[in-house]
């Protein structure tokens, strides 16, 4: 019995660990994905006023930081009862929007590409984005600027690049200026042809990888999306949920979701395993993102990834490949900045209404504790990475009792834990294990763009060690656990 | 050429994208210093010897992160805390206002969307019973705060250190980027952040909202204050409040507020609300912080 660790699994964020066990014969008997981080978001909450909830989540993952600002202003938005004016659910749709360029762009030409321009078994040392920088100087130029163009949107709505600050409970802190706004469509029509362009680069690569595509991770699953009466969608939406065949499963809003996701936990990740509820486990696996989405989606309304779409769609049906999610973010890449152009062209977007403001003060705390009120929010978007859900339960002031996130990635957990077993179960026999076979294991955890800081959950300790401090008279000063 | 590393411990990945924020000019320093370990952006999965500038991002949460920071100190010349989180737990040491066992049952055992079950403790490292920035453990060459710190302090400071001159920062706290006016004006309610609509371009001090950019470092343009919300303190602590004893973020913020609306500090201090996430929200893992004989880190962290 041999164990094999590949460890770190690099080119994706956060830390995870794949096992693999080759028993006597040589065949492989088990292989799990294994996430090594948590950090406790979920619990230390509690007891903040929920209005920090948008400025302390954006910590949760410094990619997806502005997907979790913009769900977490949606859940404080119902916490509150507000409403947010049009012109504030624009900006927060195009800082969203923002993010995804700079996401999707990071995800596919710094941390997928070097597998696919350089080669899956290509030199380690080499494998990565200095290595395009030298193979392909161009390509690393057009990854360089298609993301700087989502910061640079990012920043300007959301005030700054990383964890944005202006979508506040009840709208926006600060409205877009015409400057702005002319600013960030030139930049965004400067995107389009970018992403055109990388996109003419890239495509290729999806016949030539055909084999890789067809090999590595393939699994059945459902599909959830949130969609706007059956087109793409990030910002609002109902959850949509299909089969691997594409057929419809059920549809819920937002607010309802706990009588459908439920979540496993398994002794070997700190990252939980979500499923639907009224399939169970493990055969309610389902999975999130732009693979997901793709395939839940009747349509995608913009001209161009549209056209995108339907060649896609022929050419792979429902999707069910995970190097196919390449291709896919690709896809949303074009969508992401056609959208843009589309709101900055509405002049509505540097409309000055982007607040509505307690109408009511609030309770102190020792008012709420007399109370028995208590609020909800949920305020949940299609992340990046997919369905992502904020859900905050308050007292009566607003002091948060109960927060839980469901976090993309981790709806993706099972269906990279089997992928990595079946692939590895059909490319390793005997115990030895080249380092390009160990990297396209590596590859199907990173066709999934996992994010893994957003895996929130949990911390506990190990006995602490408590250590007395006593001063020259003996007397006790301190009292120290580490 | 010069060598250099990237660590990422218990980090969110916000300081790795910081660097990347260098958009073009990565080109720049690449051309002057070799990139040798990165596991976010390459397979390098041993670190490497012979590091001659090694940056350290997150806090130091799991055995992991602990032996990941030892070994990279032996093998590299100069060590740098990247980030508000390495350089005092940041907002991971949030975790600390809580048990171990209360923060286990509300994602294990008690959660809304999970079947109850124990904490995973096979293959997964084991957990450090409390949230440490770098310095807990090894000797640190020097910190650059900031969550994440801004690219363009990142690269005042880089650049300079690859090429073994001495970097030349701001020192001085948020207040000094912030382009609000100050206006002294009598009031008797502090405000929660929600309530009321801030005026744009005045102080929120004076308008009773809790607003540490006096009291934390600035060199991140006050980016926060422009966009219309208050400062909360991500960049750490401002150098005053480093090197006082008696200074701390809480009595510097008390402060301020009575000074400028003229209530008394006791009532100020009878107002101000959820201080462990709003005043100490970024440095309650922090040694240097909890040690003071004024902070009230000390009350707030659950054992």
């Amino acid at each position: 019995m041999k164990n094999i660790e590949i460890a770190p699994v690099s080119r994706i964020e956060g830390h995870a660990k794949i096992t693999v066990q080759v028993d006597d014969s040589g065949n492989v008997s088990d292989a799990h994905f294994h996430v090594m981080e948590i950090r406790g978001f979920e619990k230390f909450l509690e007891g903040a006023a929920v209005e920090e909830a948008p400025r302390i989540t954006p910590r949760v993952c410094g990619i997806c930081q502005t997907s979790h600002h913009i769900a977490a202003a949606k859940a404080t938005d119902q916490v509150f009862g507000l409403e947010p004016p049009e012109t504030a659910k624009k900006l927060r749709e195009l800082l969203l929007l923002g993010q995804y360029i700079m996401s999707h762009s990071l995800h596919f030409y710094f941390l997928a590409a070097p597998d696919l321009v350089l080669g899956p078994e290509s030199d380690p040392a080499l494998r990565n984005v200095v290595g395009i920088l030298k193979n392909n100087p161009e390509l690393a130029m057009m990854a360089i600027k298609t993301r700087k163009i989502g910061q640079e949107i990012t920043a300007t709505v959301g005030g700054k690049p990383i964890s944005p600050v202006t979508a506040i409970p009840g709208g926006q802190s600060r409205g877009l200026t015409t400057d702005q706004q002319a600013d960030l469509l030139s930049k965004s029509k400067e995107a389009i042809e970018l992403v055109e362009k990388g996109i003419e680069a890239t495509k290729p690569l999806f016949t030539q990888y055909s084999d890789a595509i067809e090999l590595l991770g393939p699994i059945e699953t459902h599909f959830a999306a949130l969609t706007n009466n059956g087109d793409l969608t990030y910002y609002d939406g109902d959850v949509k949920v299909i089969d691997a065949a594409g057929n419809p499963v059920t549809e819920f809003a937002p607010v309802d979701y706990l009588d459908y996701i439920e979540e496993k936990v398994q002794p070997w990740s700190y990252m939980k395993f979500p499923f639907l509820k009224q399939i169970g486990f493990p055969e309610g696996n389902y999975r999130v993102g732009p693979l997901a989405r793709l395939n839940v989606v009747d349509n995608i309304p913009t001209p161009k990834a549209s056209e995108l779409f339907a060649e896609y769609r022929e050419n792979f049906g429902i999707a069910q490949n995970p190097l196919l999610y390449h291709y896919a973010r690709l896809i949303e890449l074009m969508y992401s900045s056609e959208r843009a152009i589309e709101l900055l062209e509405d002049n509505s977007i540097t409309g000055t209404d982007i607040r509505q403001t307690l109408s009511e003060p609030l309770m102190t705390k020792a008012e709420a504790k007399e109370s028995s009120e208590t609020k909800r929010g949920v305020g949940m978007i299609e992340a990046t990475r997919g369905i992502l859900i904020h859900d905050y339960e308050t007292d009566a002031a607003g002091y948060i009792n109960r927060a839980n996130l469901i976090v993309s990635t981790s709806q993706n957990n099972l269906a990279m834990d089997i992928g990595v077993r079946e692939t590895a179960k059909k490319l390793i026999h005997g115990e030895e294990v080249s380092e390009g076979l160990k990297n396209q294991l590596e590859m199907i955890i990173r066709a999934y763009d996992p994010c893994l800081s957003c895996a929130t959950h949990a911390i506990d300790g190990s006995s602490p060690l408590e250590v007395d401090i006593y001063n020259s008279e003996g007397i006790l000063i301190k009292k120290h656990l580490i | 050429m010069v060598n250099i590393a990237i660590e990422t411990l218990a980090s969110c990945s916000g300081c790795e994208i910081s660097i990347l924020d260098l958009h073009e000019d990565i080109i720049k320093l690449l051309d002057q210093a070799d990139l040798v370990s990165a596991p976010i952006l390459m397979d390098i999965k041993e670190i490497p010897e012979n590091i001659d500038i090694a940056i350290v991002t997150g806090s130091v949460r799991n055995e992991e992160n602990k032996e990941r920071l030892e070994e990279l100190r032996e093998k590299s010349k100069i060590l740098i805390a990247y980030g508000t989180c390495a350089c005092y737990g940041g907002i991971t040491g949030m975790a600390d206002l809580y048990t171990p066992e209360e923060v286990n049952s509300r994602s294990f055992t008690d959660n809304p969307s999970t079947e109850p079950a124990e904490l995973p403790t096979e293959v997964v490292p084991e957990l450090l019973s409390i949230v440490h920035p770098a310095a807990d453990f090894i000797k640190i060459d020097g910190f650059i705060p900031g969550c994440p710190p801004k690219e363009q302090l990142t690269h005042d400071i880089l650049i300079p250190l690859i090429n073994d001159e001495a970097p030349d920062v701001p020192k001085k706290s948020v207040c000094a980027d912030c382009t609000n006016i100050m206006e002294h004006v009598e009031f008797d309610k502090i405000k929660r952040r929600i309530e009321g609509e801030p005026e744009p371009g005045k102080c929120f001090l004076s308008q009773g909202y809790v607003c540490l950019g006096s009291v934390t470092l600035g060199r991140c343009g006050g980016l926060c204050t422009s966009a219309g919300v208050p400062c909360h303190g991500c960049g750490g602590p401002s150098l005053d409040v480093l090197r006082e004893p008696s200074h701390d973020i809480y009595n510097g913020v008390i402060k301020r507020i009575a000074h400028i609306s003229k209530m008394p500090e006791k009532e100020v201090e009878k107002q101000l609300y959820d201080i462990g996430h709003i005043i100490y929200g970024f440095v309650i893992g922090s040694t240097i912080m909890e040690e003071k004989q004024v902070s009230l880190i000390p009350q707030l962290v659950k054992k």
